[in-house]
C-alpha cells in the first residue's frame, strides 16, 4: 500500500515535472547557492513496509496480539498496531543481546503454547477475555527484582516495550498534534562528535 | 620553538578545569590534555522527534551495557565502551560511567552542590571507622565560598553541622502544597527537609563557567583527544618529567615535558594512568610506596524511586501548580550524636511531587492501564535515596593483565561490592521514606530498597586517599603525592570518605586549595 502510493507520487511527479521546468521564468527567484535549504525528509517507516528478521510466523502473530491487548487505542492515541510496534521490535530483538532474544522468544512460544493448553486454540485467536488469564502476572504488585518465572518476566518486559514504541512513533506523535496536546518527544539531540 | 609550560593538566572536566583556572589567573602557563574532542554547541546538537531516531528511543541494543544514564538522544557524548573496555567479577558488576571531552563529565553532571562537613573530615574521630582526612570543614571552608558564587550555587541556608552553610543564592521559592505536607509529616518522624542545593544556568560546566576564563589570560593551552598512557619519571630525583599520549584519531605516540603535573582525570582514570606508570623507582605504580593507590573504592550507592506515592488529591488531572510541582532534600540525619541504629554513618533522599507513575508500577494493563496512567498524571511523589558507602581496602582496582583499550593501553579490573552497612542503611532508608509519605497523607504505590550496581551514581571516590599517614594515603592534604612532590591528584580519588553529598563542589574547593598550594611552593622555591 505504502509502496504504492510512494510509486503513485513519484509518477505524478515525473509526469508533471517536463512541463513545470517549461513554464519557469530564466529569472526565477531561484535561492543563490550559498542559501540555507529548508528540506522536508520522511523516515523509512513511513513509505515502506520492514522485513520481518528475527520472529517466526507464530511467534509474530502472537506478538501482534499481544500488542493488541497491551497497547489498544484509547483516547484519540493510536494503538500499537497502528504504531506498526510489533514490526518494530521485531526489528529491535533482531539486534538485542542474546538474553533478551531469548527472553521474548521463549516468552512468546510460552504464551502460545499454554493458550493451547487451556483454550485449544494459539494466542493469537484469543479474545481479550480469554487472554486475560493468561496475562495475570501483569496485575500483581510491582516489585523491584523482576519475576522468577520466565513468562512474568517476559510479560513485563514486554508490557514497558509496547508502551514505549508506541508512544516513541510517528503516529502517535501525528495524534498528540491533532489533538492539540503538548508535542512529546522532541529533545536535543546529539551528533557524533569527531 | 615550543612553548615551556609550567604546569601539565591531566583532565578538564571539575578538577582540571579548576585547576586551570586558579593557576592561569595567577599567571601559570598551563598545558591541558583532554581525551576526547570538543562539543560544538551550536554544531552538534539539533531539535529531534524520537520517532525520527533509529531505534525510536531505545537506543542502538548492547552499546551501552553499563551507562543506563546515556539515551538514545545523547549516546553520542558517552565513552565508547567497546573501545574504553574494563572488566569486574563475574556476577558483582560495577558501572564504570564516563565521558571523554572537553569539559568531562560537567556537561552532564547533576548539579547537586553540597559542601562536606566535619562528619565526613573527621569520620574516625566521630564512629572509629576508616581514617580521618588531613583537611577540615575550617580549612576547606574559605575554598567553598569562591567556587559556590563561582558556580552559581543556589538553595538554602539551615545552619545544620552535617550540612553547612554556603555562599549561596537565596532559594525563597514557595513550596507545593504536598511538599509542604511531606515536610511536616517528615519532621514529625524528626526528619528535616529544605530545599534543594544546586548550580544554577543553562549549562554549569567547565566549559562556560571555567575555561573561558582561564584561556583568556593568554596562559591555557589545550588539547583535545590526547589520551596519556604514562608519565614519566626522572630515574634521579624521583619527580615526574614527562607525559606520554596517544593522539586518539590517529594513534602517533607523543611525549610532552611536565615540571609539575595535576592529575584531574576522574577518579578511576587517574588511578589507572598512575597504576600504569610503573618504573624502577615505583614498580607497583606512580607514587605507591604505600601500596593503597586503588585501594579503598567506594561510592555514594542509590535506591532509585526508594518510594513512589500517589497525593490522592491530585488523583482525575486535580493537581494543579499550588498542589504539586517542587522538590526538596533531606540531609543526613542519622547516626548524628553516636550510633542509633544498626549501621554506621547515614544517608539522604532527594525528592520531588508532579510527574506521572512510570507504568511498571501500576497493576494493570491495556485500557484499564491507560486510564489509569491518565488519573494519575501528575499526581507521584516520589523520593531517591543517596547512601554513604564506606571506604573498604578490599574494594579495588587494578590493571588487567591483558586487556588493552583501542590505543593500547592496559585497561582496569574493578571489584567493589556493598555489604551489610550499606544493606540496612537502604532498609532504613526505604521505611522511613515510606512512614513519611504516609504521615503526609500519600498513598504508597511503590517502595523497596535495591540499590543499583556500584559506580552508577556516578560519585565513584577514593583510590588514591589523602591522609596524614604516607604509610596508609597516597596524597597530603594538599591533593599533592607523598612520594613524588610535583605530583597531584586533585579529582574524586582523593577522597578519604565520602558522606552522602555529591563530590563535585568537594573536588572544586580541593583544586583551588591545592593550585594556590602550588603557587605558594613554586614562588619559595620548593617546585
Amino acid at each position: 500500500m505504502k509502496r504504492r502510493s510512494v510509486f503513485q507520487s513519484l509518477l505524478g511527479v515525473s509526469a508533471l515535472a517536463p512541463a513545470a521546468a517549461a513554464q519557469t521564468p530564466p529569472t526565477s527567484n531561484a535561492p543563490a547557492a550559498d542559501d540555507v535549504f529548508k528540506i522536508d525528509l520522511t523516515t523509512p517507516d513511513a513509505v515502506a513496509d520492514p522485513r520481518h528478521r528475527f520472529f517466526t510466523p507464530v511467534q509474530f502473530a502472537t506478538l501482534e496480539k499481544l500488542c493488541d491487548l497491551l497497547g489498544p487505542a484509547y483516547n484519540g492515541r493510536p494503538s500499537a498496531r497502528a504504531a506498526e510496534t510489533p514490526q518494530f521490535l521485531d526489528f529491535l530483538l533482531a539486534k538485542s543481546p542474546a538474553d533478551r532474544q531469548v527472553l521474548y522468544a521463549q516468552g512468546l512460544d510460552q504464551l502460545d503454547i499454554d493458550s493451547r493448553a487451556r483454550r485449544g486454540r494459539g494466542f493469537a485467536e484469543l479474545t481479550g477475555a480469554e487472554a486475560s488469564e493468561l496475562l495475570a502476572p501483569l496485575k500483581a504488585k510491582w516489585t523491584w527484582k523482576a519475576p522468577a518465572d520466565p513468562l512474568a518476566r517476559f510479560l513485563r518486559e514486554a508490557k514497558n516495550d509496547v508502551l514505549r514504541a508506541t508512544q516513541n512513533s510517528k503516529p502517535y506523535a501525528d495524534a498528540a498534534a491533532a489533538g492539540s496536546r503538548r508535542a512529546t518527544g522532541v529533545n536535543t539531540y546529539w551528533d557524533v562528535i569527531d | 620553538m615550543r612553548q615551556d609550560y609550567d604546569v601539565v593538566i591531566i583532565g578538564s572536566g571539575a578538577a582540571g578545569g579548576m585547576a586551570a583556572h586558579t593557576l592561569c589567573k595567577a599567571g601559570v602557563k598551563c598545558l591541558m590534555l583532554e581525551a576526547g574532542p570538543m562539543a560544538d554547541m551550536q554544531r552538534h546538537r539539533t531539535m529531534k522527534a524520537v520517532y525520527e531516531l533509529p531505534y525510536r528511543g531505545f537506543g542502538e541494543p548492547g552499546r551501552f551495557p553499563h551507562i543506563t544514564q546515556a539515551s538514545e538522544f545523547d549516546a553520542n557524548l558517552w565513552i565508547d565502551e567497546k573501545a574504553n573496555p574494563y572488566s569486574h567479577p563475574e556476577g558483582d558488576p560495577f558501572y564504570w560511567v564516563r565521558m571523554r571531552m572537553v569539559g568531562g563529565k560537567t556537561l552532564r553532571w547533576g548539579r547537586a552542590s553540597w559542601r562536606l562537613s566535619n562528619f565526613e573530615f573527621k569520620c574516625k574521630d566521630h564512629d572509629g571507622f576508616g581514617e580521618n582526612w588531613p583537611v577540615t570543614l575550617e580549612e576547606l571552608a574559605p575554598f567553598y565560598d569562591r567556587v559556590e558564587p563561582l558556580f552559581r550555587v543556589s538553595g538554602r541556608n539551615e545552619g545544620w553541622p552535617q550540612m553547612p552553610d554556603g555562599k549561596i543564592t537565596a532559594d525563597e521559592s514557595r513550596d507545593s502544597t504536598s511538599i509542604q505536607r511531606f515536610k511536616a509529616a517528615a519532621a514529625k518522624l524528626g526528619v528535616p527537609t529544605t530545599k534543594p542545593r544546586r548550580a544554577v544556568g543553562t549549562l554549569a560546566s567547565s566549559v562556560n563557567l571555567l575555561l573561558p576564563d582561564a584561556l583568556a589570560t593568554g596562559n591555557l593551552t589545550i588539547v583535545p583527544n590526547a589520551i596519556v598512557r604514562e608519565i614519566g619519571v626522572d630515574a634521579s630525583t624521583g619527580r615526574v618529567n614527562a607525559v606520554h599520549f596517544v593522539d586518539r584519531r590517529n594513534k602517533r605516540e607523543y611525549t610532552v615535558p611536565a615540571k609539575v603535573l595535576m592529575l584531574g582525570a576522574s577518579t578511576l582514570e587517574s588511578t589507572r594512568l598512575l597504576l600504569n606508570s610503573r618504573s624502577r623507582l615505583f614498580p607497583n605504580g606512580l607514587a605507591n610506596s604505600s601500596g593503597v593507590l586503588g585501594h579503598y573504592l567506594f561510592d555514594q550507592f542509590y535506591v532509585k524511586n526508594t518510594v513512589v506515592a500517589i497525593v490522592p488529591e491530585a488523583r482525575g488531572g486535580k493537581g494543579g501548580r499550588s498542589l504539586m510541582g517542587g522538590a526538596g532534600y533531606i540531609p543526613r540525619f542519622r547516626n548524628l550524636k553516636g550510633k542509633e541504629k544498626s549501621f554506621i554513618r547515614g544517608y539522604a533522599y532527594d525528592f520531588h511531587s508532579g510527574g506521572t507513575p512510570a507504568p511498571e508500577l501500576l497493576p494493570a494493563y491495556g485500557g484499564e492501564l491507560m486510564k489509569l496512567i491518565d488519573e494519575l498524571q501528575g499526581a507521584a511523589f516520589a523520593m531517591t535515596t543517596m547512601g554513604e558507602g564506606l571506604p573498604r581496602y578490599e574494594n579495588k582496582v587494578s590493571i588487567h593483565p591483558a586487556l588493552k583499550d583501542a590505543w593500547g593501553v592496559p585497561c582496569l579490573h574493578i571489584e567493589q561490592k556493598y555489604t551489610q552497612n550499606e544493606f540496612d542503611m537502604a532498609k532504613d532508608a526505604m521505611e522511613t521514606g515510606a512512614a513519611a509519605c504516609e504521615g503526609a497523607g500519600f498513598e504508597v504505590l511503590a517502595k523497596h530498597w535495591e540499590m543499583v550496581p556500584p559506580g552508577e551514581s556516578i560519585h565513584e571516590l577514593g583510590t588514591c586517599r589523602m591522609g596524614a599517614d604516607s604509610k596508609k594515603s597516597v596524597l597530603n592534604g594538599y591533593n599533592q603525592t607523598h612520594d613524588v612532590k610535583n605530583l597531584f591528584v586533585l579529582d574524586g580519588s582523593a577522597f578519604a570518605s565520602g558522606g552522602v553529598q555529591n563530590p563535585t563542589l568537594t573536588i572544586l574547593a580541593l583544586t583551588v586549595r591545592a593550585s594556590e598550594y602550588l603557587i605558594d611552593q613554586k614562588k619559595k622555591g620548593q617546585l
